[in-house]
């Protein structure tokens, strides 16, 4: 019964523990394969080497205070527009999939049609959206909000969906329980079904923030100085493009990355699945 | 501006943007699909660099915006000595993009299968490569339908990236914002684009869920 | 004749020796010494984490050991490869969990291991497969998905699996454990049924009135060690050592 070291991951259950001549055929497997590898990464700086790319001048600016120090400015910016439209998003997520599970015809297809419609069009054709059309009409919107907003909307309907997927897992008999102590549907809803649903989806609204931080990214459209829009300016200024391109990916590679964990951390913790 | 003089003025641009959108997706997916595959048999294999290079890809590709991306490959490789053209440089972000996120699929469906099955396998005698042909890649194949529909609609959002570079023809994002340079499109100018993206979505999707009935495992 | 049947006897189907494992810090198998002779019914009981399990999975190698030794006709169990596949193939097991194929029906289940390994042709390993499910009585599921029957219904399926091997001897991992009360017996049935076909069996179960109706020898074991063997009725009447007692003691309690 107790299998302390049985696999826990089915990558490793697909092996069986090795016998010495499979062991000796992994020893060389990993061999050659560490030396393709190696292979590889000599090449890309190989290539970076006889292009100049890995000259001073192109790396140097990073050892200033004041280039992080822009970087970190647009990081802010960034930083700004991903918590707002985070929770806009949260907000009419929230709003869609009531609308849609509340039970009133007209209502529900109406926020079904707005939950499919944000989820099948790519948030670049939202942000032209709020670029071209408010000035058309005549109003200014600072670009702030011409990205926010944009990037609020193709996260709601994610949202809405993942609210609905966290309700779906409440289990049924805790609405039957509640309905039975006479609880209104509405009440049942707020006090019983929600506070459960969004225990459920808090991993999975963690891990939604990445699609919204990658959103953000063409800040430049509507020139707001965000992480990226900061590099480029960085990057006219010291005529340095690969090394900052490479910098700012890694940058954001980061921060997803980490927001990812965190998510996989409570989801773990909490014992609940993350539903994308 | 009226949807017949909208479509009368760029009917074709947009005819040619659903067109080019189409086709950037089914390549780029193709691509998606093969490399995914790739990338998984790295992962799962029993040579750790490869292992540990196939986790990095994942984590590199899956977390880096999408516009960071096409701009490296777009603006940044050139000064590498690596020149492609506009339409290539979209396909080729789709597809690292698309990939990692096709890993993922494929190792949680191989997750889905269990121990337990594995060993039951074994202990009837099935090698190494049988069990692979006959239970992990079958079930791993059946239980990604879904995600993998999704994928393909995540992929073709992504090929508006094409807009962000000089393609020709433009794609359906990059029609709209050539229209609305020119004419004051107004929200019309959108929606066009939009059904043609929630459309072809639908499609997918309806077409998704007819494959996921037929082939699913039920557990 | 004579001479060459009193040969076979002397070599057992089974025999561990001196296997020790550990997982980790944990001493799992603690210089385990046993024989399994052929047609010989052998039932494993012992508290949860005596080892019990281990020991029955370490027979095709399910688990490896640390050191000692696993003989199967007298030939060292081998370490991989087609020479290990073989033999697995030749022992057959029946898990707590079944872990039949799901994305296969029954029928597909069974002939699966005779068509990929025996290289049988698919009518005849059907046939046979049929014949196997009627003998445990799920043939009527033959073409449904292992999801779709019952617990009982599973491992009984998972049974006529193995035995669609023609297996040399069956290793039964706590068959039993997994399934609700109503279906325990439709399983032990066709084990039973099997014993008296005279199957070497070895069983890992906690069911003690399985143990003393069919076993030819029960094995105790505790804290990864054979603390105590003998023929059903003794042991379980006249238990030697105050472990087994208290083991024994326990399990009345329920």
């Amino acid at each position: 019964m107790s299998r302390a070291n049985s696999a826990t991951s089915m990558r490793d259950a697909l092996y069986e523990a090795p016998g010495p001549r499979t062991r000796r055929k992994i020893v060389v497997g990993t061999v050659i394969s560490l030396a393709l590898v190696a292979l590889g990464v000599a090449a890309v700086i190989r290539q970076f080497y006889v292009t100049g790319q890995l000259a001073p001048r192109y790396w140097s600016f990073l050892l200033e205070w004041t280039t992080w120090r822009f970087l970190l400015q647009g990081l802010m910016g960034t930083v700004q527009v991903a918590l707002t439209a985070g929770v806009i998003a949260l907000v009419l997520g929230l709003l869609l999939m009531l609308g849609r599970t509340s039970g009133v015809r007209p209502l529900s297809a109406l926020c079904r049609v707005v939950t499919d419609f944000f989820r099948g069009v790519p948030s670049l054709l939202l942000i032209y959206f709020f670029f071209f059309v408010p000035a058309q009409l005549g109003l200014k919107m600072p670009s702030f909000w011409m990205l926010t907003l944009p990037v609020a909307l193709a996260a709601s309907g994610v949202l809405a969906e993942v609210f609905r997927a966290g309700v779906n897992a409440v289990p049924r008999g805790q609405v039957e329980a509640a309905m039975s102590i006479g609880l209104s549907s509405a009440k049942t809803m707020f006090k019983i079904v929600l506070p459960q649903a969004v225990r459920y989806v808090i991993p999975s609204l963690i891990a939604q923030l990445v699609v919204v931080v990658k959103d953000t990214t063409v800040a430049y459209v509507v020139s707001y100085p965000d992480l990226m829009q900061n590099a480029r300016v960085l990057i006219t200024s010291y005529d340095a493009l690969v090394s900052m391109y490479l910098v700012v990916a890694v940058i954001y590679i980061l921060i997803n990355y980490l927001i990812n964990r965190a998510s996989v951390y409570i989801a773990n913790k909490t014992g609940v699945k993350i539903i994308r | 501006m009226g949807l017949t003089e909208l479509l009368g003025t760029y009917g074709q641009n947009y005819l040619n943007g659903l067109l080019t959108t189409w086709s950037l997706t089914a390549v780029s997916f193709v691509f998606v699909m093969v490399l995914a595959v790739a990338v998984t048999v790295m992962r799962v294999s029993p040579f750790a660099p490869l292992r540990v290079v196939g986790d990095l890809y994942v984590q590199v590709f899956r977390n880096i915006p999408g516009v960071a991306l096409l701009i490296i490959i777009a603006y940044a490789l050139p000064d590498l000595n690596v020149v492609l053209d506009w339409r290539t440089c979209v396909i080729v972000t789709t597809i690292l993009m698309g990939s990692a996120f096709g890993s993922e699929n494929f190792m949680s469906g191989i997750n889905t299968i269990g121990v337990g099955q594995i060993e039951a396998a074994r202990s009837i005698g099935l090698s190494f490569g049988q069990i692979l042909r006959r239970i992990v890649i079958p079930q791993a194949l059946r239980t990604t339908v879904l995600p993998m529909t999704n994928l393909l609609i995540a992929v073709m959002l992504t090929t508006a990236l094409g807009s962000q570079v000089p393609l020709s023809p433009q794609e359906l994002t990059g029609v709209v914002s050539y229209v609305n340079t020119r004419a004051t499109g107004g929200i019309l100018a959108f929606l066009v684009s939009a059904v043609g993206y929630v459309g072809t979505a639908l499609v997918i999707s309806l077409a998704g869920n007819r494959i996921d009935r037929r082939v699913r495992i039920l557990r | 004749m004579k001479e060459q049947s009193a040969a076979e006897k002397s070599v057992p189907v089974i025999e561990l020796r001196h296997v020790d494992k550990h997982f980790g810090d944990l001493h799992v198998l603690r210089d385990i010494n046993l024989t399994v002779e052929k047609g010989e019914v052998l039932v494993v009981i012992g508290p949860s984490g005596s080892g019990k399990s281990t020991m029955c999975r370490t027979i095709n190698r399910l688990e490896t050991i640390d050191s000692g030794e696993i003989l199967i006709e007298g030939e060292p169990l081998p370490q991989e490869g087609a020479e290990l596949t073989r033999m697995r193939a030749e022992l057959g097991m029946v898990f707590q969990q079944f872990n039949l194929f799901a994305h296969m029906t029954i029928l597909d289940n069974v002939t699966l291991g005779p068509r990929e390994v025996l290289g049988v042709p698919r009518d005849e390993a059907e046939r046979r497969a049929m014949e196997l499910l009627e003998r445990v009585g799920v043939a009527e599921q033959a073409q449904k998905v292992p999801a779709q029957l019952s617990g009982g219904q599973q491992q009984r399926a998972a049974i006529a699996r193995s035995l669609a091997m023609r297996p040399k001897a069956m290793m039964f991992d706590e068959p039993t454990s997994a399934l609700d009360p109503e279906m325990i017996n439709e399983v032990l049935d066709v084990m039973v049924e099997l014993a008296r076909e005279g199957m070497t069996m070895v069983v890992v179960t906690h069911e003690m009135n399985f143990a003393r109706r069919v076993a030819d020898r029960v094995v105790f074991m505790a804290d990864g060690q054979i603390v105590e063997e003998g023929a059903p009725d003794e042991f379980f009447d006249h238990p030697r050592t105050q472990r087994a007692r208290d083991f024994l003691d326990s399990i009345k309690g329920h």
